[in-house]
């Protein structure tokens, strides 16, 4: 059994997380984001300053006939919004590869980052409004134990935990009996490893199981970032050769009263709003030239 | 719903791809349509012998009244308007109901240990009612379970096949 230390072999050879990104975590863990210094953040870097002119001016955010500069779309988009566009042109980089690990197609990692980001702030929207960002934070990274995975394993991985799977189990369970660890804990280290917030890892490691109510570890925030990987799952964002063998937590259910018609309505949401934001945070096309 | 054309989808492989909540309808004969990681989403595909007209789709819910206005921007989203739209985009083809090969994939389900959800399953009941009430007869049916499929149809053949976990399955013809 390799257990988390023989997986985590794989996190030094992953990109680090760049600076920009851990700069704006942390404003967004903090209850204060200030928009003066995520705007500074913005202007030092010039990939960063065109992707965010050319969101404010999108479909999405823009008004037609209308251009913005980028003092203008900084004020325009406010600092929450802005925090997590930066963050999310950070981040998608580093998501957006092929993991034969799970046997997820490139660009599937990412989208289920985005999507569960998405779901996890409109269901703290909804339930706990004060950890909408925190939500949106720990949804976007729960995944990123997969990187590490991928790395150290690649494409054996399916094959080594599928000899643990059976009927009735879930493949967290498997990958437990397999390595000693689930994708979970992995991905807890790896965001521990990147310096992400305490409470960010911690959403990452019980995204799959969050403790129940009458445990010392108990954390609002993590039953959103489950419930939000739950919506992903049953839109079919980001399903690997780990399928859908995962359980839904019967404290989150009562927790946050999700019937069914809630949750069909969100997954339709998710899809509508991913689709927004990949609209927004699309490279621009090649102007053409004319004859 | 902006158009789907097939030239829109096509693949530097020549494979048509179909994403969540898409559709789309080929007369190809070169054209493989395919659509990804069904889960509890439910692959439609419809084939005519006779015409020569493919068509896949993938819906992720049963019921487009969930939501007002979400069915004029996205039909393929739900099995009540992206079934309808499907076999029409077929008929419009040259397609015809009589010869009609139909056959689904997908409808999986999360460890739900009491079935208080049930998304994969209502999508696949709610698929059978409409087929059923419109005298339509599934002719393959892989759906159910927690694994995650992709489906193929090729146009030239009508060959349907599943894969899962890297392993290929013909589920028409048998």
């Amino acid at each position: 059994m390799a257990g988390l230390t023989g997986l985590l072999e794989g996190a030094e050879q992953l990109r680090p997380l760049p600076a920009a990104a851990g700069r704006v975590i942390a404003m967004l863990s903090s209850d204060q984001p200030d928009l003066l210094e995520v705007a500074q953040i913005v202007r030092l870097d010039e990939t960063l300053s065109l992707a965010v002119l050319r969101a404010a001016n999108s479909a999405v955010y823009g008004v037609p006939g209308r251009s913005f500069d980028l003092r203008e779309a900084t004020v325009r988009l406010g600092v929450r919004t802005l925090s997590k566009l930066v963050l999310e042109l950070q981040v998608a980089g580093l998501l957006k590869a092929e993991m034969s690990s799970f046997g997820l197609r490139r660009g599937a990692l990412w989208r289920g980052a985005l999507g569960g980001a998405i779901a996890a702030e409109g269901l703290a929207s909804d339930h706990a409004p004060e950890l909408r960002d925190l939500a949106f934070v720990g949804a976007l990274f729960r995944d990123i134990g997969k990187l590490v995975i991928e790395v150290r394993h690649g494409g054996e991985y399916e094959r080594m935990v599928a000899t643990h799977l059976s009927a009735g189990v879930s493949f967290d369970q498997a990958e437990r009996a397999a390595f000693g660890a689930d994708h979970a804990e992995v991905g807890a280290a790896l965001a521990t490893h990147w310096g992400l917030p305490p409470r960010i890892a911690d959403a990452v490691r019980w995204h799959h199981a969050p403790p129940p109510p009458e445990s010392a570890g108990h954390d609002p925030l993590f039953d959103l970032v489950h419930t939000a990987d739950l919506v992903c799952l049953w839109a079919d964002l980001c399903v690997g050769v780990d399928g859908l063998q995962y359980r839904v937590s019967e404290h989150v259910r009562e927790a946050l009263s999700l019937t069914r018609r809630d949750v069909e309505r969100r997954i339709a949401i998710v899809w509508d709003n991913l689709r927004a934001a990949e609209e927004a945070l699309a490279p621009a096309q090649p102007e053409r030239r004319s004859a | 719903m902006p158009a789907l054309t097939p030239s829109d989808k096509r693949t530097a492989d020549g494979r048509l791809v179909i994403g969540v909540a898409d559709l789309a309808v080929s007369a190809d004969p070169e054209a493989t349509l395919i659509t990804y990681a069904l889960g509890s989403c439910i692959g439609v595909t419809i084939f005519d012998p006779v015409a020569r007209v493919g068509g896949m789709l993938h819906f992720m819910l049963p019921n487009s009244k969930i939501s007002d206005g979400k069915a004029e921007r996205s039909p393929a989203m739900f099995a009540d308007t992206g079934v309808p739209l499907l076999f029409r985009q077929a008929y419009a083809l040259g397609a015809s109901k009589e010869n009609l090969i139909v056959c689904a994939a997908g409808g999986a389900e999360i460890l739900d240990d009491d079935g208080h959800f049930k998304v994969g399953s209502r999508n696949r009941t709610i698929l059978r009612k409409i087929f059923w009430k419109n005298g339509i007869l599934l002719s393959a049916d892989d759906t159910g379970g927690s694994i995650s499929r992709t489906l193929s149809l090729s146009v030239a053949t009508g060959e349907v096949v599943v894969r899962h976990k890297g392993k290929e399955r013909a589920i028409w013809p048998v």
